[in-house]
């Protein structure tokens, strides 16, 4: 029994694998714009509410939970021990607690009658995610200072890089950091707020944009629009799960364990998850899409 | 480069147990379709043991790919089967009689771009990672499609979003009341996902044993199979989801004396403790 306890996690990129990837999703991008084309004219191309562009918004989601799940702090089993700074659980836990609270929060904004809009509901949903972020950061916090007795100071990094604190003075030895320091702080907010944008724009784009706009209840022959809202609901909102757990764990493999926020070095992988991201965005946003018309 | 950080000695050779999962689970939904053939509803429970043959197939998937330390912990597995599992089988549904194969198919395709993405461009470098993961993917649209025809007697799209017959004697084909539309489909999606993620990340560590997994992986899916008929009296006539509700806590508790005999087998030393008594007139 050998004793590397986790993969290192390769550093720099693998360009053919990443043109291969970004070569299925264009032809994903082709397939859907033969199959659903848009009106014609430019007009009809930028008009928000085709399935192409649909398929865009899906792709552009996901890379934004690809991205948002980096910023998040993330320990792990050590920083449960206090030995490593973050927040005491795995990353596909916390992106899926921080989005799914994201997605609540766009799903009731996006029930409101009339329709506000995209940008009141991607923003309901960011804030919830932003919240859920903020409200688990403060109470790590309050568990390591008040009850664990431990300091926040940040492992990878001299200076907290937006309040200039000094960081090394408070870390205990043998340990790589502990606590929840600021810039940690803002990372898991900012992380939260992209994730929850990421999954609200999916659900949106897939309920107004694709179910309600009388497709769905083409598809299931039912006599009114209104009739299968809650099948429309419901469909789009496990898509919008399904699709952000991938995205979250194929974010969570690029990051492979622990990750401090966005000033620890593993920070710079963030266009490896973009692509693969983006990429698996589009071979489940045609199979999302795809149930209209099959 | 990764290190295999347990050695998988002894047990059922895995694929002998993929085989037997994946016929079994396809045999075990398809035996739900007796449903449509008689029509009646004694059939749902098949749906159940199908998913449970997927499960026990799954759990022992996971111990491969985890076997490697992907290091985001056991359970970030269980999330992405069950995510990618859901999209590919709520398309399936659609293909009618053709469901559970489309299932396969399509969950395999998908799970073997997110594997080539994880494997190629995150550049885990895991050997199993594509296979791993396709099979995941597989796994998760079964058991998903299991539960499901367990919940409504039915693996087709219409069977799992309306409801149809009275409610009072008043003939109604309604969408609301239905599997999907009061997304009931969301708590069998975190039933399976708990199922599938727990044996591994219960048993793991230097005495790990197959047969112990194997037996948890069957009790859990049993667990989840009680909630699953729970919910399927509103869906189904009493007496059918009151069958498939009593199959389902047998089963369970059988496999969870055995799971509990295999512990006391592998643990070393086990005492029967008492609740403290309470000292009198204090």
């Amino acid at each position: 029994m050998s004793v590397t306890p986790k993969p290192a996690g390769g550093v720099g990129m693998d360009w053919m694998s990443m043109g291969i990837g970004i070569l299925i999703m264009i032809a994903i991008i082709g397939a859907v714009y033969i199959w659903f084309p848009p009106a014609s004219g430019l007009m009809g191309f930028l008009d928000p509410s085709n399935i192409f562009m649909a398929l865009i918004a899906i792709i552009v989601g996901g890379a934004l939970i690809g991205i948002g799940v980096h910023f998040v702090p993330v320990g792990g089993a050590p920083a449960a021990m206090g030995q490593a700074p973050g927040i005491a659980t795995g990353v596909a836990m916390l992106a899926g607690g921080a989005g799914l609270a994201g997605l609540f929060g766009g799903a009731w904004a996006a029930a409101i009658e009339p329709d506000p809009g995209i940008w009141v509901v991607c923003m309901a949903g960011a804030v919830g995610g932003a919240l859920m972020m903020a409200i688990t950061c403060m109470f790590v916090n309050v568990i390591y200072v008040y009850a664990m007795g431990i300091p926040a100071a940040s492992g990878k990094a001299k200076v907290d890089p937006i309040t200039g604190d000094t960081q090394t003075e408070y870390k205990s030895q043998g340990t790589e950091g502990h606590g929840l320091p600021f810039i940690s702080f803002v990372g898991g907010v900012v992380g939260g707020f992209l994730g929850g944008l990421g999954g609200t724009l999916i659900y949106y784009v897939l309920l107004e944009w694709v179910y309600v706009d009388r497709l769905l209840s083409d598809a299931l022959g039912a006599p009114a629009v209104a009739n299968v809202t809650p099948i429309a609901v419901s469909l789009a909102g496990m898509f919008a799960i399904g699709l952000f757990l991938v995205n979250a764990v194929l974010a969570a493999y690029n990051i492979t364990g622990t990750i401090e926020g966005p000033h620890d070095p593993k920070f710079a992988r963030w266009p490896r998850a973009v692509v693969a991201t983006a990429v698996a965005s589009a071979v489940c946003g045609i199979v999302a899409i795809g149930i209209v018309a099959v | 480069m990764t290190v295999k950080i347990e050695v998988i000695a002894g047990g059922i050779p895995h694929d002998q147990l993929m085989i037997a999962g994946l016929v079994g689970s396809l045999v075990c939904i398809y035996l739900t379709y007796l449903n449509v053939v008689t029509s009646s509803l004694w059939f749902v429970v098949f749906g159940g043991l199908g998913a449970v043959c997927a499960l026990i197939w799954g759990s022992n998937t996971i111990k491969v790919l985890c076997s490697y330390g992907i290091g985001t912990g056991v359970p970030s597995a269980g999330m992405l089967a069950l995510g990618s599992g859901v999209i590919a089988m709520l398309l399936a549904t659609r293909f009618g009689l053709w469901a559970p194969i489309v299932a396969v198919v399509l969950a395999a395709v998908i799970g073997a771009i997110l594997g080539f993405l994880a494997n190629n461009v995150l550049m885990m470098k895991i050997p199993v990672m594509i296979r791993s993961i396709t099979e995941m993917a597989v796994i998760g649209a079964l058991s998903l499609m299991g539960f499901s025809a367990m919940a409504t007697g039915s693996f087709d799209f219409t069977g799992l979003s309306t409801t149809q017959g009275g409610f009072l004697g008043i003939l109604n084909v309604g969408y609301a009341n239905s599997f999907m539309g009061i997304t009931i489909i969301a708590v069998v999606f975190f039933l399976a996902a708990i199922a599938i993620q727990h044996p591994f990340n219960a048993t793991l560590g230097p005495s790990w044993k197959q047969d112990r997994m194997l037996w948890l992986a069957a009790e859990c899916g049993f667990l989840s199979m009680i909630a699953v008929a729970v919910m399927s009296f509103a869906f189904l006539s009493f007496e059918a989801a009151s069958v498939s509700l009593a199959i389902s806590i047998i089963l369970w508790a059988y496999t969870y004396s055995q799971y509990i005999t295999l512990s006391k087998r592998d643990a070393a030393f086990w005492l029967d403790s008492k609740p403290i008594r309470e000292p009198e007139g204090h």
